[in-house]
């Protein structure tokens, strides 16, 4: 009976790496298509192609921080996990139907916080962990911002006295195929791992691993092609949102806004920090947008952004706290 | 007042807000990031005092 909880775990926590992936990986993708560097069909290969390709490049830190950082591990049992999955995957699913690019992260987060606290109370989050986490909700934006707005001023500098627009031009839409591949890895990187760490720690509770084991090849495997197929299916409503909504891009904007945020995304991973792909490539967007002026930028649509941010965590909790006590009465 | 400035001197105060509630280990990032803020505030204000001063010439 375990091992049956344990598959549809494990099946649950696949599944939302493919929400993430319709849901989140579009943001690899959306100033690409808005840029009209890479038809729609294209643009989802070449991204989820990248997606998978990540578990080449980056170590399991993020995974680890999810399965061993977010809550005491003696308290995290299959149906807390299940709880915590259902309320991330709700808040997901609600999110996506208004169209809102918040993070499947922070719901995975919350959910995970939400499920543990009503079984136990407060005192089962580990504060180290949690006050990481909190930290990068707020930095990564800002360090997209500020390396999207970087970026761009740096080009501007030295491309001002070219003449040659148009040649110019098809060398950032070439450069944008290879930012939005860096993207893509980057978001791979973090993405699938926070699946990994969610599967790592049903494997632990259940008794299949061991409190300090790494993540299995299969895992990493498995997640990266979930979150793969989950980009395949697009998210194209996000994909508004994120490409044109937020601001106007022209392909150095696009090269810019990726990169800034290829790189936040390849730091957090390499230091085993779980961050939002949505929040890093919107504040990377807004930094490109900011270069040119502030009017530039659509801030009716980045404050709706920011409300669905601060929604989230508390929202999948919520959410999660009701399927663990549901759980628990039919436990 | 260039409202540029000020949203980078806000986005600056937020990053120093986090050094003593975020881990030790993570402070410089804050650190390094608010100092960037700053720059670009302080940039960003001259730039817009010198387009105001060439407009009245």
């Amino acid at each position: 009976m375990e091992t049956l909880g344990v598959v549809l775990v494990i099946a649950l926590a696949l599944g939302f790496d493919y929400t993430n992936g319709f849901h989140d990986a579009a943001n690899s993708i959306a100033t690409v298509v808005s840029t009209r560097v890479l038809s729609p069909r294209w643009a989802v290969i070449w991204a989820a192609g990248f997606n998978f390709a990540a578990f080449l490049v980056f170590k399991t830190h993020v995974a680890n921080t999810i399965a061993k950082d977010v809550v005491d591990q003696d308290i995290l049992t299959i149906g807390v996990i299940f709880a915590g999955l259902v309320g991330a995957i709700g808040w997901n699913l609600i999110t996506f139907y208004l169209g809102l690019p918040t993070s499947s992260s922070h719901a995975l987060v919350g959910g995970i916080a939400g499920a543990a606290v009503s079984r136990s109370g407060t005192h089962v989050l580990v504060s180290e962990g949690l006050r990481k986490i909190g930290m990068f909700i707020v930095l990564s934006p800002l360090i997209g911002l500020a390396l999207g707005l970087t970026i761009t001023v740096l080009i501007q500098w030295v491309f001002h006295r070219y003449r040659r627009v148009e040649r110019l031009n098809k060398g950032f839409r070439r450069g944008q195929l290879i930012s939005a591949a860096a993207f893509s890895l980057g978001h791979g990187g973090n993405d699938a791992q926070k699946t990994m760490g969610v599967i790592l720690a049903v494997l632990i509770a259940s008794g299949h691993a061991t409190a300090n084991a790494d993540v299995p090849l299969w895992v990493v495997l498995a997640a990266h092609s979930a979150i793969g197929l989950g980009t395949l299916s697009g998210g194209w409503r996000i994909v508004k949102t994120m490409g044109s909504k937020i601001t106007r891009l022209q392909p150095v904007g696009g090269m810019a806004a990726e990169t800034g945020a290829a790189v936040t995304l390849f730091y957090a991973s390499s230091s085993g920090i779980p961050v939002s792909t949505t929040h890093t490539i919107t504040g990377a967007i807004v930094g490109v947008g900011a270069s040119r002026r502030l009017s530039a930028v659509r801030w009716g649509v980045a404050g709706r952004v920011v409300w669905a941010w601060l929604l989230t965590i508390p929202g999948a909790a919520l959410v999660a706290a009701i399927t663990s006590q549901i759980v628990r009465a039919f436990g | 007042m260039d409202r540029r400035a000020v949203f980078f001197f806000g986005a600056a105060l937020a990053c120093f807000a986090l050094i003593p509630v975020g881990l030790e280990k993570y402070q410089h990032v804050a650190e390094i990031v608010g100092v960037v803020y700053l720059v670009y505030a302080l940039l960003s204000f001259l730039d817009a005092r010198s387009r105001s001063r060439s407009r009245k010439r």
